[in-house]
C-alpha cells in the first residue's frame, strides 16, 4: 500500500515544513527550559563541588555560606586544623561585586577567596592559564567575565592580573566566579575609604580615652599611630576540611557536635541547601513553565493536525467511499502526526544545538532530557493524531456524492 | 446473447427507502425490484430531487435500504434491509464509482490515483502499478502518468477517474452525471469509454445523467420520478436505444 501521509505531506511540503518549525521553535523553548532547569542546579553547586571539601564548618545554627550568611573567626581553621583525621583546612569567604566601568558597563561576579597558601585553586577547572603562584594580586576569573588572560583588573584600591581562566564557574545566582587569596578577598571585602579610617580612627582614640587606658600616653599615642589594629580581624564566611585519607566523615563531625559556635555541613549537604533553598523557587517556577509549555505544545500541535485533517476531509470521504479500511486512514492520520513530530522535534534540536550556548546562563541539555522531549513529542503527536482521528472518521462519503 | 450478457451483476428486490416518521416521513424511493446484467449500461433519469441520488448511494452501499435485498455480483450484500457482508470490501471489489467531477484525491498523481483503487484491497504495488500503466495508456494518459490532478484538464481528469472505476474490474460502475462538466465531443467520448469497458470487463454501468446528447449510447434507461423508478425504454446491448 502505497504511503499516503508521504504523499500529503510531499503535496504541500513547504507548508508542511513551516509548521513543523514552527512547532519545532516552541518545543526548543520547552527544551531550554528542561537546559535552564538544569543549569540552574549545576550552577549552584558548582563551587561547592569544585572545592571539593569533606566537610564544611559554619557560623553556629547558620546554613551558609551559600544559603544565608555565615561568618566564622579566621583563627577557627588553626583551632579545626588540630582535630584528629583532619588533614587541612582552608578558609573560605565569598562575596558579591559589582562594578560600572567608565563606559556605563556594569559588571557583576562573586569573589571567592582561597585559603593561601594551602590552596592555590589547582581544583579548579582552568580552560586557560594557571592557578595561583602568589599569595597577592593574582585572579583566577571565569571566561563569562570576559577578561583576557595575562591582563590587569582593578577591583577596589588595587590591580590583579589574571592567570588563569576557568569555564562554568558560577554562582548560584548565575553570576561568574573571580578567585583570589583569600587575604586579598578579605581585603576587597573590608577596603575602607580614607575617611572612613580616619573617622574610626578618632573613633578609636575616644574609647581609649573613655578607657582606663585613656590615662596612659603610651596607650594613646599607639592608638594613634595606629598601631593597634582598628578593627577585629575580618571573620571567613567558612573553613572547609579536608579529612586524611580513609576517615570517616561522620566520626570527625560528630566530634565537631559538641563545639557550641559552628555547625557541620557534608558537601552534600551542602548542595542540597542550595538546591532545596537558594534556587528552590526559581527552579520550581521554571518547572511550571516548562509544564505549562508542554501543555500549549500538545494543544497547539491538536490543533494543527485537527486543520490539516479538515483540509483533506474530501479525499477521506472519497477513500471512505472507495472501500478504505479505517487502518488506512488511522496510518494517514497518525502518521501524519508523528511526521509533524519528527520534524519539529529535530527542529528544536538544531535549534538548541546551535543556540543554547549563546544564552547568557547555562543551559545544560542531556540525553535523558531528549529522550524525554522525545517521548513527550511522541505522546503529543498520537494525542494530536487521535483528535484528528476522530474527525476523519467522521468524514461522510455521502460528501462525496454531493459534490 | 452470450452467456456474459445474460449474467446478472446486479439484482435488487423491493429496495425502498425511507426518511423520518410520522408527518415527516418521506418515501425516497418506492419498493423496486430490477436488475442489471454484464455488459450493460443503464441510464437513470429523472428531475432533482426524484431520488436519483437516494438511489445510487444505496447502491453504492453508502446508505442501507429501509427495505428490500441487493446481490452485487455473486455476493448477497444486503438482505431485508440489513447488510449481511462487509460492505467497505464490496465497495473495493465490487464496485466503481464516477463522479460528474473527478473527485480525484488531489496529492496523488494519476497513476497513484488509479493504483489505489488496487492497493487498498491489497494488490502488491508493483502488480498494481503496472495495471495502472497500462489502462491510463489505453486511456490515452500515457504521457500524464504523474501529473497531479491540478495540472490534468477536465478530460484527463475524467479519464483517470474512469481508469480508477475500472481497474479492479468490479461488477458494477456507478456514475453520476459524469458527463456533465463536458463538452459533447468529450461526453460522447466518456459515455463510449463506459460502453467499452462494460463489454470487455463484463461490468454493468449504471450512469445517473440529465445529459440527453449521449442517450443514444445507453442499453436501457430507468426514470426515477417522486421515487418511482420505472423501464423507460430497453434495448438489447449492442442496439441503440433512443428515448
Amino acid at each position: 500500500m502505497m504511503d499516503l501521509a508521504v504523499r500529503d505531506i510531499r503535496h504541500d511540503l513547504g507548508r508542511f515544513v513551516l509548521t513543523a518549525v514552527g512547532l519545532g521553535m516552541l518545543l526548543s523553548v520547552v527544551l531550554a527550559m528542561t537546559g535552564i532547569y538544569n543549569g540552574m542546579v549545576v550552577d549552584a553547586t558548582v563551587v561547592p563541588d569544585s572545592l571539593g571539601a569533606d566537610l564544611w564548618v559554619v557560623q553556629r545554627d547558620s546554613q551558609g555560606p551559600f544559603a544565608e550568611s555565615s561568618r566564622v573567626p579566621q583563627r577557627l581553621a588553626e583551632r579545626l586544623r588540630a582535630i584528629p583525621g583532619v588533614a587541612r583546612t582552608r578558609s573560605y569567604v565569598a562575596f558579591n561585586v559589582q562594578q560600572t566601568t567608565p563606559e556605563g558597563v556594569t559588571r557583576r561576579f562573586m569573589a571567592a577567596g582561597l585559603s593561601w597558601p594551602d590552596d592555590h585553586g589547582d581544583m579548579l577547572p582552568l580552560a586557560q592559564g594557571r592557578a595561583l603562584r602568589a599569595p597577592h594580586y593574582e585572579l583566577v576569573a571565569d571566561a563569562s567575565l570576559n577578561l583576557p588572560l595575562g591582563s590587569q583588573f582593578k577591583i577596589g584600591r588595587d590591580a590583579y592580573s589574571v592567570v588563569g581562566v576557568t569555564r562554568g564557574m558560577v554562582s548560584s545566582s548565575g553570576d561568574p566566579m573571580l578567585f583570589v587569596s583569600i587575604a586579598d578577598a578579605l581585603k576587597i571585602q573590608n577596603d575602607l575609604a580614607n575617611e572612613a579610617m580616619r573617622i574610626e580612627t578618632e573613633a578609636r582614640i575616644g574609647r581609649v580615652k573613655r578607657s582606663s587606658f585613656g590615662r596612659d600616653p603610651a596607650s594613646l599615642e599607639r592608638a594613634a599611630q595606629s598601631q593597634l589594629p582598628a578593627l577585629a580581624p575580618p571573620p571567613v564566611s567558612a573553613v572547609l576540611l579536608d579529612l586524611e585519607p580513609g576517615q570517616d566523615v561522620e566520626s570527625v563531625r560528630e566530634r565537631l557536635s559538641h563545639w557550641p559556635d559552628i555547625t557541620v555541613y557534608t558537601t552534600d549537604e551542602q548542595r542540597a541547601l542550595l538546591v532545596r533553598g537558594v534556587i528552590d523557587r526559581a527552579r520550581r517556577q521554571i518547572g511550571l513553565f516548562r509544564s505549562l509549555l508542554v501543555i500549549i505544545s500538545a494543544i497547539v500541535m491538536g490543533l494543527i493536525v485537527y486543520t490539516m485533517t479538515l483540509d483533506k476531509m474530501h479525499s477521506l470521504a472519497l477513500l471512505k467511499l472507495l472501500g478504505a479500511r479505517r487502518i488506512v486512514i488511522l496510518r494517514l492520520i497518525i502518521e501524519e502526526a508523528l511526521l509533524l513530530g519528527l520534524l519539529s522535534f529535530v527542529v528544536a534540536l538544531l535549534i538548541g544545538e546551535f543556540m543554547f550556548d549563546l544564552f547568557p546562563r547555562r543551559v545544560l541539555v542531556g540525553d535523558a532530557d531528549r529522550l524525554a522531549l522525545a517521548l513527550v513529542v511522541a505522546g503529543i503527536s498520537v494525542a494530536a493524531g487521535v483528535v484528528g482521528l476522530r474527525k476523519a472518521l467522521s468524514a461522510d462519503p455521502n460528501q462525496v456524492l454531493a459534490s | 446473447m452470450t452467456p456474459t450478457q445474460t449474467n446478472i451483476v446486479l439484482s435488487a428486490e423491493s429496495l425502498s427507502k425511507v426518511y423520518g416518521e410520522g408527518p415527516l416521513r418521506v418515501e425516497a424511493l418506492k419498493p423496486k425490484s430490477f436488475t442489471a446484467r454484464a455488459g450493460e449500461v443503464v441510464a437513470i433519469l429523472g428531475p432533482s430531487g426524484s431520488g436519483k441520488s437516494t438511489l445510487l448511494t444505496i447502491l453504492g452501499l453508502i446508505n442501507p435500504p429501509t427495505t428490500g435485498s441487493l446481490r452485487i455480483g455473486p455476493t448477497q450484500v444486503i438482505e431485508n434491509g440489513r447488510a449481511v457482508a462487509n460492505l467497505d470490501q464490496q465497495r473495493r471489489q465490487q464496485i466503481g464509482f464516477v463522479f460528474q467531477r473527478s473527485n480525484l484525491i488531489p496529492f496523488l498523481n494519476a497513476e497513484e490515483n488509479v493504483r489505489l483503487a488496487l492497493e487498498l484491497d491489497d494488490v502488491p504495488p508493483a502488480q498494481s502499478r503496472t495495471r495502472a500503466r497500462t489502462i491510463l495508456e489505453s486511456l490515452g494518459l500515457g504521457k500524464r502518468l504523474h501529473a497531479l490532478p491540478s495540472r490534468l484538464s477536465g478530460g484527463e481528469a475524467q479519464r483517470v477517474a474512469i481508469a480508477r472505476a475500472l481497474i479492479h474490474k468490479p461488477a458494477i460502475v456507478l456514475a453520476d452525471e459524469p458527463t456533465a462538466s463536458l463538452d459533447s465531443h468529450r461526453g460522447r467520448q466518456v459515455m463510449e469509454l463506459f460502453r467499452e469497458a462494460a463489454h470487455a470487463q463484463g461490468a454493468a454501468v449504471l450512469v445517473v445523467t440529465h445529459d440527453h446528447r449521449t442517450l443514444d449510447l445507453v442499453d436501457r434507461i430507468l426514470e426515477m420520478e417522486d421515487g418511482v423508478l420505472t423501464e423507460k425504454a430497453y434495448a438489447a446491448p449492442g442496439e441503440t436505444s433512443h428515448a
